[in-house]
């Protein structure tokens, strides 16, 4: 994924502008992944070059408006691309790998490496910003879009799942150190 | 607050918390067979202030809350609830300042199946001498504080669990009890049913009252103010909200 598909998503609700896309974008992931405009733009020629999207004609040069400003629209390749998209599950393997496991593989492998240390101190961490994540839910009305809240709540859930699996590697590792001290 | 305090109780200044824990150590039995639940944990429960308590198993998460709200005494150490060091209460005076000071809710919630929501809220205030039309009226008012303002005439085993352990909270806060002292309140219940009970724990914080919370659900104790560790019947470490600069 996909800054890509999500401006397909988009664009598939009708004409828009760059900036309209980026505003957008973040709305509906709740702010919680900023684009910025360059990032915006190099996507949408990517996805011009592979013809996933045009440029509306608005009469000026390269489908620009009198203010200088372009329009896309979603292509026909563009909408059989994002159908795929949304029928195809996410892999795990596809997601970055996650360094907190990389992390703790390491402290307890290397000699020297107080590794409760390092749990209680993500485990800090992760309810922090568990609980920051609770108070933004809080702090969204009723009238907030569904999308948004969703968000949320999957952040929500996977900094729940990371607090457990802290917890369970802080049981196993007392383990050993109980039977052999 | 503009509530008049009873004539017997301290006035508690804003500045001193509900309830303040000071190197509190509880050890269970004696010689070989003793259990030290608890090694010298200090905590401060402020008004206003929900807490999470967290922990494996035997981490001395329930002692902490019985210690807390005078169920319990420490071997060693200080409890202050409401200003009043229990230590030097008799046990009529901790039971009085307990009843007066402190509500409870627990996973096994016990409201009694032959009374109405209503009388069941309303029980510890008559028990405390205030006359039924006025513990009826007080509990009333708490039930709608809950959102059960509808369900007061019906019987326990009417209700939804989450609804009956609303119940359980508003008869834990009847008659301003100022600490809430909640032990795994959502464990019996579903995600909705959950969801329910930390909100209406996060709002009585939010009105003013001290919230001590024990869970084991980490979704849960983000509703929290302060989350507090415990291991091996100490502070492992804690985290409060909005500690960290804004970004």
């Amino acid at each position: 994924m996909s800054v890509r598909h999500g401006l397909l998503a988009l664009l598939s609700r009708g004409l828009r502008y760059g900036y309209q896309l980026r505003a957008e974008f973040e709305a509906s992931t709740a702010t919680t992944w900023p684009l910025n405009i360059g990032q915006v733009y190099t996507t949408l020629s990517r996805l011009e070059r592979d013809g996933l999207v045009s440029r509306d004609d608005q009469g000026g040069q390269d489908g620009q408006d009198e203010q200088g400003r372009v329009r896309y629209a979603i292509t026909s390749e563009g909408r059989d691309e994002l159908d795929r998209w949304f029928a195809k599950p996410v892999s795990r393997a596809d997601r970055p790998r996650d360094e907190l496991v990389i992390k703790l593989a390491m402290a307890v492998t290397t000699p020297g490496v107080d590794v409760a240390a390092v749990i209680r101190a993500q485990r800090s961490a992760t309810m922090r910003s568990l609980q920051e994540l609770t108070r933004a839910l809080r702090t969204l009305d009723a009238s907030t879009e569904a999308a948004q809240r969703l968000v949320v709540d999957s952040m929500i859930f996977h900094a729940e799942a990371e607090q457990r699996w802290l917890d369970h590697c802080e049981a196993v590792l007392a383990r050993p150190s109980e039977e052999n001290p | 607050m503009t509530e008049t305090r009873p004539p017997d109780r301290l006035p508690a200044p804003d500045a001193e918390p509900v309830v303040r824990m000071t190197g509190v150590v509880r050890v269970h039995g004696e010689g070989t067979g003793a259990v030290h639940a608890l090694r010298g944990v200090s905590l401060d429960v402020p008004a206003g202030e929900l807490v999470a308590v967290m922990g494996p198993s035997g981490s001395g998460k329930s002692t902490l809350l019985n210690l807390a709200g005078g169920l319990d005494r420490p071997t060693e150490g200080s409890v202050v609830l409401e200003g009043r060091e229990l230590r030097d209460l008799s046990q009529r005076r901790l039971a009085e300042l307990r009843r007066r000071s402190a509500g409870y809710v627990f996973q096994d919630l016990n409201l009694i199946p032959s009374l109405t929501v209503a009388e069941n809220v309303a029980l510890p205030r008559e028990l405390d001498g205030v006359r039924t039309a006025k513990a009826r009226a007080e509990a009333t008012a708490v039930l709608e504080e809950v959102g059960l303002a509808d369900l007061g005439d019906r019987f326990p085993d009417d209700l939804s669990g989450g609804q009956r352990q609303r119940a359980a909270i508003a008869r834990a806060l009847v008659g301003r009890r100022r600490l809430l002292l909640a032990d795994e309140p959502t464990g019996a219940l579903d995600t909705r049913g959950g969801d329910e009970i930390i909100q209406v724990l996060r709002q009585r914080a939010d009105a003013g009252a001290a919230v001590l919370l024990v869970t084991h659900e980490p979704r849960y104790a983000a509703w929290a103010d302060r989350v507090v560790f415990l291991k091996d019947g100490q502070v492992a470490d804690s985290s409060a909200a909005g500690m960290e600069t804004a970004r």
